[in-house]
C-alpha cells in the first residue's frame, strides 16, 4: 500500500520524469566524452599506422619486394612498436613480426582496417590477449602488406574512462531515485495531513484543523490559510446557526404576543368592548419591535457576509465623536448621569460614517442604559498608535464580568441581569460588525471599579485603522 | 398638492395612496418605471414617490432619467429594508429624501409634508417668523414676545428646522438626518431629551406651549 502510494504521488511522479530528462542528458553527455577521448585515440593510432605504411610503400616502389622485405625486418626487430607482415601474391607469409595476418578474407587492393587481440606471451610464460588495429593493402606486385599497432595501452584508458562513466551514471540514477523517493516521501506526508483535514471537513467535521509545524514553508503557510478558512466557515455558519435560532426565538415571542393581541381587539371589537384604536397602536409597536430586530439582525448579516463596509470614504472621527457626544449628553443629564467627553481633534478614519456613528451610538445607548443614576459616562476619542485610533465609552454601571465578554458580544445574547431592560441583544453584536468590517476591533474591558455604590463599570472600546 | 407614486407592489401603492389621500393629497399611481417616467411627463406634480426595485425601469434609473430632463421635483426614494446602499445610491442619483421599507405612515406623510413645501420655503429670508417666535438667521438670535431666548448652536438648528416646518409633523428620525446630519437608528430616545430641552426653554413661562408632541409621529410647532 505504501509503495503505489508513493508511486502515484506528484512528487515521486516529477522525480521520475527529473531523472528521466536527466537521464538522457548524462547519456548524451557520456557519449560524446566516449567518443571524443575512445575516438580520438583510435585517430591517432590510426594516423601513424597510415604513416608507416605509406613509408613501406615507399620502400617498395624504391627496391621493390626485396627491398621492402629489408626494411620490415629491419623495423619489427627495431624500436618501432609496429606490426607487420608481408604476403605474396597467394597469401602466403614472407616475412613480418606476426605469423598470419588478423584479416582473414582479404581481397584488396583497398586499405581494410582492422581491432583485433593479439595474443603475446608475457615474462612470466602466461598468454595475454592485447588490443591492437591494423590495416591491410595490396602492393602494385600482387603481394599484401599488412601494417598494425598495439593499442592495449590506449585502449585501457579508453576503457577506463567508460568504465568511470558508467559508474557515474548509474550514481546518478540511485542517487536521483533515493533523493526522490525521499522529497516525495516528505511531501506525501505534508500533504496527506492536508488532505485528511479536507476529507474530514468534506464529511462534516468542521473543527478538523491542519497542524502547523512552525517551519514557515508553503506547507505551513497552505495549513494556516486552510485553518483560518476553516475558522471563518465555522464562524459564520455557527453565527447563521445561531441568528436564525435566535430571530425564531426572538421573533416568535413578539410575533405570538402581536397576534394575540390582535386577537383579543378583533373579539373585544366585534363585542363593542375596548377600544380598538389603543389595540392596533399596541400592536403597531410591536410590529415596529419586530422590524427593528430584523433590521438589526440584517444588518450585522449584511457586514459579516460583505466583508468590509460598504461606502467608506475618509472623514474626521473627532468630529463624529464630538456630535455623539452632544447628542447623547443630554440623555445622560436626563437620567442624572455625569457625561464627560475627551476628544483629541483632527482624528482621520476611513470607513462608513453612518455605521460608525451607529455603532458609537450603540456603545452609548448601553452605557447609559445599565448605568444607575449618580453614575458617570464618559466617551473618549484618541490615537492609540501610529496606525489606530479608539473610540471609548466608560461608565460606571455593573460592568460585565470577565468570562462573559465575549459572549455579550454574541447575537441575541443578553446577560442575566439585562433582561429586565428593553432591547434585543443585538447592539453589540453590530458593533463588533461594524469594528471587523474596517478592519478594526471591539474591545471589552473593566471600567473605573467602584464609583458611588455601582462599579466596576465597563470600558467598551471600538479600534479603528487611522489615516491621516 | 399633487404626488406621485411609482411602486410595483399594487398594495403597498394603494394603502399609500390611501394614507396620503387622507393626509389631503391628490395621487396618482404608476405601476412600473417606464409608466412612471410617462405620467412624470404628462402632468406637474409636487412630489414623486419612487420605490427602488420595479420592473423595466428601476428607481435609481428613474431619477437619473427626471434629473437629466431638468425635472427638479421633490423625489422621496423608497427601498426594501437591510439595503444599506441604497440610500448612498438614491440620493447620489438625485433623489431629495430617503425612506426604508416597511415605514410607519406617520413617517411618511412627513417626510412628504416637509418635500411638499420644501419650494415654497426656498427663497432665502433673513428671519423666520412662527406666531410669537422670531428667529433671527444673521445675528443668530431667537425672541418670543420680544424676550430674548439663549439656546445653544445644535438648539438654534432644531429650532430653525422646526420653525421652517412649522404646522408640519416632523419625525424622530427626520430631526437625527436633518439637524445633525446622522442615518442611524438611535435605540433610545436621544431625539426626545433634546426637544424637551428645548420646549424648556421656548415655552417655559409662556401661556401657551407653541412645540407639541404628535402621538405615534413626533413634533410640531404650532404658530
Amino acid at each position: 500500500m505504501r509503495l503505489p502510494r508513493l508511486i502515484r504521488s506528484t512528487p515521486f511522479r516529477l522525480t521520475l520524469l527529473f531523472l528521466a530528462l536527466f537521464a538522457a542528458a548524462a547519456s548524451a553527455f557520456l557519449g560524446y566524452i566516449y567518443i571524443a577521448t575512445a575516438g580520438e585515440v583510435n585517430r591517432r593510432a590510426d594516423a601513424e599506422i597510415t604513416r608507416e605504411m605509406e613509408s613501406l610503400e615507399a620502400a617498395y616502389r624504391v627496391g621493390g619486394v626485396n627491398a621492402l622485405n629489408q626494411t620490415i625486418v629491419e623495423r619489427a626487430t627495431g624500436e618501432r612498436p609496429f606490426l607487420y607482415l608481408l604476403l605474396d601474391k597467394d597469401g602466403k607469409r614472407i616475412s613480418g613480426s606476426i605469423e598470419e595476418s588478423p584479416i582473414d578474407d582479404f581481397t584488396g587492393p583497398g586499405p581494410t582496417w582492422e581491432t583485433f587481440k593479439l595474443t603475446e606471451t608475457d615474462i612470466d610464460g602466461a598468454e595475454v590477449k592485447r588490443a591492437a588495429r591494423g590495416v591491410q593493402e595490396r602492393l602494385s606486385g600482387g603481394e599484401a602488406l599488412f601494417v598494425g599497432a598495439d593499442v592495449q595501452e590506449s585502449e585501457g584508458y579508453v576503457m577506463k574512462i567508460v568504465r568511470a562513466l558508467r559508474g557515474a551514471g548509474a550514481l546518478v540514477i540511485i542517487l536521483g531515485l533515493a533523493g526522490g523517493v525521499l522529497i516525495s516521501r516528505n511531501v506525501s506526508r505534508s500533504m496527506q495531513g492536508l488532505v485528511d483535514v479536507v476529507n474530514a471537513v468534506r464529511a462534516g467535521d468542521l473543527h478538523a484543523r491542519a497542524r502547523v509545524r512552525g517551519t514557515r514553508d508553503e506547507y505551513d503557510e497552505l495549513a494556516e490559510g486552510l485553518n483560518d478558512m476553516l475558522d471563518r466557515i465555522e464562524r459564520l455558519m455557527g453565527g447563521l446557526r445561531h441568528a436564525g435560532d435566535a430571530i425564531a426565538h426572538d421573533l416568535r415571542s413578539p410575533l405570538t404576543r402581536l397576534r394575540a393581541r390582535m386577537e383579543v381587539a378583533l373579539i373585544d371589537a366585534e363585542n363593542g368592548k375596548g377600544d380598538p384604536v389603543a389595540a392596533l397602536e399596541t400592536a403597531l409597536a410591536d410590529a415596529d419591535g419586530v422590524l427593528k430586530t430584523f433590521n438589526a439582525v440584517l444588518a450585522i448579516a449584511r457586514l459579516q457576509a460583505a466583508g468590509e463596509a460598504p461606502n467608506q470614504a475618509v472623514f474626521d472621527a473627532s468630529e463624529l465623536a464630538s456630535d455623539m457626544a452632544e447628542l447623547y449628553e443630554a440623555s445622560c443629564e436626563d437620567k442624572g448621569l455625569d457625561f464627560k467627553a475627551e476628544i483629541v481633534p483632527a482624528l482621520g478614519v476611513r470607513g462608513n460614517r453612518e455605521f460608525i456613528a451607529q455603532a458609537l451610538a450603540n456603545i452609548l445607548d448601553n452605557a447609559i442604559k445599565y448605568t444607575p443614576e449618580g453614575g458617570a459616562v464618559m466617551l473618549r476619542a484618541r490615537r492609540t498608535s501610529s496606525s489606530e485610533l479608539e473610540f471609548s465609552v466608560t461608565d460606571t454601571g455593573p460592568g460585565v464580568p470577565e468570562a462573559d465578554r465575549a459572549r455579550v458580544v454574541q447575537r441575541f445574547v443578553r446577560l442575566e441581569n439585562s433582561r429586565s431592560e428593553p432591547g434585543a441583544g443585538l447592539g453589540l453584536s453590530l458593533v463588533q460588525a461594524v469594528a471587523a468590517s474596517h478592519g478594526g476591533r471591539l474591545e471589552l474591558a473593566e471600567g473605573p471599579g467602584e464609583y458611588g455604590g455601582f462599579g466596576p463599570g465597563l470600558r467598551v472600546a471600538l479600534v479603528l485603522p487611522r489615516v491621516e | 398638492m399633487r404626488i406621485l407614486i411609482i411602486e410595483d407592489d399594487l398594495e403597498a401603492a394603494a394603502a399609500m395612496r390611501h394614507g396620503l389621500t387622507e393626509a389631503g393629497y391628490e395621487c396618482t399611481h404608476a405601476p412600473d418605471g417606464e409608466a412612471g417616467l410617462a405620467e412624470a411627463g404628462k402632468g406637474k406634480f409636487d412630489v414623486m414617490i419612487v420605490d427602488r426595485m420595479m420592473p423595466k425601469k428601476n428607481g435609481v434609473e428613474v431619477v437619473e432619467t427626471l434629473r437629466r430632463e431638468g425635472d427638479q421635483t421633490p423625489v422621496l426614494f423608497l427601498s426594501a429594508l437591510g439595503e444599506i446602499n441604497d440610500r448612498v445610491t438614491g440620493l447620489r442619483a438625485g433623489a431629495d429624501d430617503y425612506l426604508v421599507k416597511p415605514y410607519a405612515f406617520a413617517e411618511l406623510i412627513a417626510r412628504v409634508d416637509a418635500l411638499s413645501r420644501r419650494r415654497e420655503t426656498g427663497a432665502v429670508a433673513t428671519t423666520l417668523k412662527v406666531g410669537e417666535l422670531e428667529m433671527n438667521l444673521i445675528n443668530r438670535t431667537v425672541h418670543r414676545q420680544g424676550k430674548e431666548i439663549d439656546l445653544q448652536p445644535r438648539e438654534f438648528q432644531l429650532l430653525e428646522f422646526m420653525m421652517r416646518h412649522a404646522g408640519q409633523s416632523v419625525t424622530r428620525t427626520m430631526l437625527l438626518e436633518k439637524v445633525w446630519e446622522y442615518h442611524f437608528d438611535p435605540q433610545t430616545n436621544v431625539i426626545d431629551v433634546h426637544i424637551s430641552r428645548l420646549r424648556s426653554k421656548i415655552d417655559k413661562g409662556f401661556d401657551r406651549a407653541m412645540l407639541q408632541t404628535v402621538r405615534g409621529a413626533g413634533y410640531r410647532l404650532d404658530p
